[in-house]
């Protein structure tokens, strides 16, 4: 009997998790522009319902009802399934993000990521790998001469800092022992990971700032030289997947820093608590990507690929090699 | 269930690869292309090898792909004026080859006495692959590395601007 | 349940053929570079199949040996199509058909 029964749940659990991010993307955008404000000297949207809380639904409205359009140059079938690319590899990393202690439901234990695969850690990379498909295709298939810079510099700069990205994960699969996030999560129940290895954290963190292609890491869309990179040409709900694509992709990246590094869902309290002590964490690095972006400068294009080749991959192959050498002094293996 | 999704997937890795290798467009068989690795990762996944499911995708649609993507967008040749050849003159020799090597290797592997596969008996956890790659295979290992190495430093040579 | 060994052999053959193909007959060099590429995923296929029919993890690290090597051919190939490209601003093998440079 209930073979259907774990179908159901896993059904449920990722319809859940698609309207909880979606509104949270939407609410990012409003919580960033406030901050952005603040740390500005200014108000910010606060028109639209009290505190301006109606603020994304009225920009979806408007998204939705203006006009999709397709340049004459543009190669047609690419033009419009690269925004669904870069918002869908981005919504699948969501997967397997365990963002809380397992529930008992009716005497069923329901794990919180939707799949708990054993090579979790490789499916995020693998996933944001062919989010650089989403950057290129679109900055080519615009058939505009900003539109291919910002997808060749793009795909450069997302190819460049996974290296780093996926080194800085090294460690923590070698003190754990174990690909899937689950296992990385119940490995730092006592000391979360950053505690024995800061190094990784903090390049994890500058690679997924990259990564996202956010300030201080946009060249890809760099107002000021591309117009607006590899989404000039794109308008309407096209327009609006890439700005999603954008906040969930900030949403999901400081959830698996949260999970890799921060012990994930683990805090003081009862169980149920978890959900809260995780959001609560992802959203301290969240306001920290904030505020990078309100604070520093946009790199230069040499700048960028010194820092990620010259100096991230050099310091993160070191730091596996620390990792694994006072790993085995000290017998921090836990598994 | 199994052999539905397995019959599906390598229909969509045909199609696909099919579709690649006869498009004009370059970006077009390259997207193609990767949706048939992207089946095949799938197909690795069904027959208990999630690793290289992961690594098929991470390497070959990522990383490998993506570089035949940047070459292409870089050179912009992305509208190839290199014409197809004309079916009868290249294609059809080359089309009847692999037809009969196609047959006849297909009637060799179907000839032979058909061995189920069962999927859980073999599935290979990343713990496993990793014991037997770093205690059978080490020197594969550093042999590998050593092909890397001079990949890179081969190309960074023909890459180089002043070259003679 | 799956698919018997000699199907998955089959689906094998059935990309190499298909790679072979279209190495024999395009024209442009980056086409005859994916050709290759569809090769050695044909020959994973049959490596993956393998590993499972024998219990083996052995298959499944050649196919880790082989992405290396598809890797190292692609970084090297392409290096190679950039510098025949900027000396002829071409990329049709027919145009690479005399011995002088």
């Amino acid at each position: 009997m209930n073979s259907y029964i774990p179908w159901l749940i896993i059904i449920i659990k990722a319809f859940l998790i698609l309207f909880v991010t979606l509104t949270l993307a939407a609410y990012m955008v409003l919580a960033e522009r406030k901050l952005l404000a603040r740390m500005q000297d200014r108000y910010g949207p606060n028109r639209v319902g009290p505190f301006g809380l109606l603020q994304p639904l009225a920009d979806v409205i408007k998204l939705i009802t203006k006009e999709d359009i397709l340049p004459a140059q543009a190669d047609r079938f690419i033009y419009l399934i690269a925004p669904g690319v870069v918002a869908g590899t981005v919504l699948l990393t969501f997967a397997v993000v365990p963002f809380g202690a397992p529930v008992k439901i009716g005497g069923v234990t329901v794990q919180m990521p939707v799949i708990d695969l054993n090579v979790g850690a490789l499916y995020f990379l693998a996933m944001s790998s062919l989010g650089v498909y989403g950057v290129a295709l679109a900055g080519w298939s615009s058939g505009s001469k900003y539109s291919l810079f910002g997808g060749i510099r793009g795909s450069a700069q997302m190819i460049s800092y996974e290296l780093s990205m996926g080194l800085a994960l090294v460690p923590v699969v070698m003190l754990t022992g174990s690909f899937s996030l689950n296992d990385i999560v119940a490995a730092q129940s006592n000391v979360p990971f950053v505690v024995y290895s800061p190094l990784a954290f903090v390049i994890f963190l500058v690679s997924v700032a990259a990564e996202s292609r956010r300030i201080p890491f946009d060249l890809a869309e760099a107002e000021n030289e591309l117009v607006a990179g590899y989404h000039t040409e794109y308008s309407g709900m096209r327009f609006g997947l890439f700005y999603i694509g954008e906040y969930v992709n900030i949403i999901v990246l400081s959830a698996l820093a949260v999970t890799f590094y921060l012990g994930g869902w683990h805090g003081p309290g009862p169980s149920w608590l978890s959900l809260f002590w995780f959001f609560l964490k992802a959203a301290a690095i969240a306001f920290f990507f904030i505020w990078m972006r309100a604070t520093l400068p946009r790199l230069r294009y040499d700048q960028l690929m010194h820092l990620g080749w010259k100096f991230l991959v050099p310091l993160s192959l070191a730091n596996v090699l620390l990792t694994g050498f006072l790993a085995l002094i000290f017998h921090w293996r836990n598994v | 269930m199994n052999a539905i999704i397995f019959y599906l997937l390598s229909a969509a890795a045909v199609f696909s690869t099919l579709m690649a290798i006869s498009r004009r467009e370059l970006i077009h068989a390259v997207v193609y292309l990767v949706l048939s690795f992207f089946s095949l990762g799938l197909i690795f996944f069904m027959m208990g090898a999630p690793l290289i499911a992961a690594l098929e995708v991470l390497i070959y649609a990522g990383a490998i792909m993506v570089l035949f993507l940047f070459i292409v967008m870089m050179l912009e040749m992305g509208a190839a004026k290199i014409p197809l050849t004309p079916f009868w003159k290249v294609w059809g020799p080359a089309v009847v080859i692999a037809a009969v090597i196609l047959f006849s290797m297909s009637l060799l592997f179907l000839g032979t006495p058909q061995t189920p596969l069962s999927p859980m008996t073999a599935f290979i956890s990343p713990r496993q692959f990793g014991q037997a790659l770093y205690t059978k295979y080490y020197l594969a290992v550093e042999a590998a590395s050593l092909l890397l190495l001079f990949a890179l430093v081969g190309a960074l040579y023909l890459g180089k601007r002043d070259n003679p | 349940m799956m698919p018997p060994f000699s199907y998955v052999l089959v689906l094998s053959a059935i990309l190499f053929g298909l790679g072979v193909v279209c190495v024999a007959v395009r024209r442009n060099l980056i086409m005859i570079l994916i050709g290759v590429e569809i090769i050695i995923n044909a020959a994973g296929l049959a490596f993956v199949a393998g590993s499972l029919r024998w219990n083996m993890p052995d298959g499944q690290i050649f196919v880790l040996f082989l992405a290396a090597m598809a890797a190292s051919e692609v970084s090297v190939g392409l290096a190679m199509i950039v510098y025949l490209h900027r000396r002829k601003k071409t990329v049709n093998i027919d145009h690479f058909d005399e011995m002088k440079g």
